[in-house]
């Protein structure tokens, strides 16, 4: 009871440590949250436009590697407006089960709305769940395959998260992550941080946003870069990690898997 | 009589959808979840906290569950008595 106690939220208007010497996770966990739901009213149409379109394809890739198939158990974390979620949905059709997650209520409803407006039966399939990628509310090895767009760099705990998706991961199932590059290239690098600079950040501002996604340039200089997430997905249980480079090596898709040792 | 009442509170915005209340359990525990139709919420009977339904939606972050206290009406078909007494009983964590 007492560690649930550090879990929870403090006294309305109490600003007080939750997690004791571990406050500044907590603080930057909230931040974030509320940082994706300021966002949400703009992010689908930012994404359009920053991307001229190109997410969409890479979203594509991102569940092309997940290897989702019909009739799978999928999982999309940090969803969002749930891009990803209505990929996997084509994908597994109505007899698969897609669960769409993301700590933001708003981006939620966002998602559940576009839900509704869509008119394709598989759609009915997607379930959307408020929660945080690092205490997952699902059991041990469920999932068929799992992807993440963009949500990786924006956890507080990278490996604790990459442990809960293997946790909840089936054996011989994969993880697709799909996110920027951080990139080794110095070239890449600073193409990345002046597009960053010169053409997301006064986009965003013409949204009242940019605040918000000057974030994005801080974010990346703290990822992993690819070889670290292969590095970081081995040590957690993983049997086998690559990320690919796309978009020009703007974006980078990590994609995991674990090995069935019983049927191999 | 009981998939009719889910049906209805399903639709009126309360409770969720038979199939994702059997895929979830409790982030902390990862022990089942129980549904409390009253409270329109899961409870996590192996730590005793309460986590809401809005919309629908479950609400599974940590931070916004509910101890409940063991003095609350929270059995299988009892509501949430006091959310305030719980808060008044945290003291200041370690």
């Amino acid at each position: 009871m007492a560690s649930l106690q550090l879990c929870l939220r403090p006294f309305p208007g109490q600003r007080r440590p939750i997690f004791g010497s571990r406050l500044r996770p907590v603080r930057c966990a909230d931040d974030r949250q509320a940082l994706f739901s300021r966002i949400a009213p703009a992010y689908d149409n930012l994404n359009d436009l920053l991307s001229l379109g190109q997410h969409r394809i890479w979203k594509r890739m991102a569940v092309s590697w997940s290897g989702a198939k019909e009739g799978d158990n999928v999982l999309d974390l940090c969803c969002g407006s749930g891009d990803l979620a209505f990929l996997l949905s084509e994908k597994v059709g109505p007899n698969g089960k897609v669960i769409g997650l993301d700590f933001s209520k708003e981006q939620l409803l966002i998602a559940s709305s576009r839900q509704d407006l869509r008119s394709k039966a598989c759609y009915k399939n997607i379930k959307w769940v408020e929660g945080d990628a690092l205490y997952l509310p699902f059991s041990d090895s469920y999932f068929d395959a799992i992807t993440i767009g963009y949500g990786l760099r924006n956890v507080v705990d990278i490996r604790k998260a990459i442990e809960e998706m293997f946790r909840v991961l089936k054996p011989g199932s994969k993880v697709s992550a799909l996110d920027f590059n951080k990139s080794t290239h110095p070239f890449s690098a600073l193409t990345q941080e002046w597009m960053i600079d010169n053409i997301v950040v006064p986009v965003a501002t013409g949204y009242g946003l940019a605040k918000e996604y000057e974030y994005l340039k801080s974010s990346i200089a703290k990822f992993l870069t690819g070889k670290e997430l292969e590095k970081l997905a081995l040590e957690v249980g993983f049997s086998d990690a690559r990320h690919y480079e796309i978009g020009g090596g703007l974006m980078g898709n990590l994609v995991a898997y674990t090995i069935d040792a019983i049927h191999a | 009589m009981v998939r009719v009442n889910r049906m209805l509170l399903r639709d009126g915005g309360v409770g969720i959808c038979k199939t994702l209340s059997e895929i979830l359990v409790c982030p902390l525990s990862k022990q089942p979840l129980r549904v409390c139709e009253k409270s329109n919420s899961l409870i996590s009977d192996a730590i005793s906290v309460s986590y809401s339904i809005v919309d629908g939606i479950p609400c599974l972050v940590p931070n916004d569950g509910k101890i409940i206290e063991a003095d609350d009406t929270l059995k299988p078909d009892g509501a949430i008595d006091s959310l305030d007494r719980k808060r008044e009983g945290q003291g200041d964590s370690p």
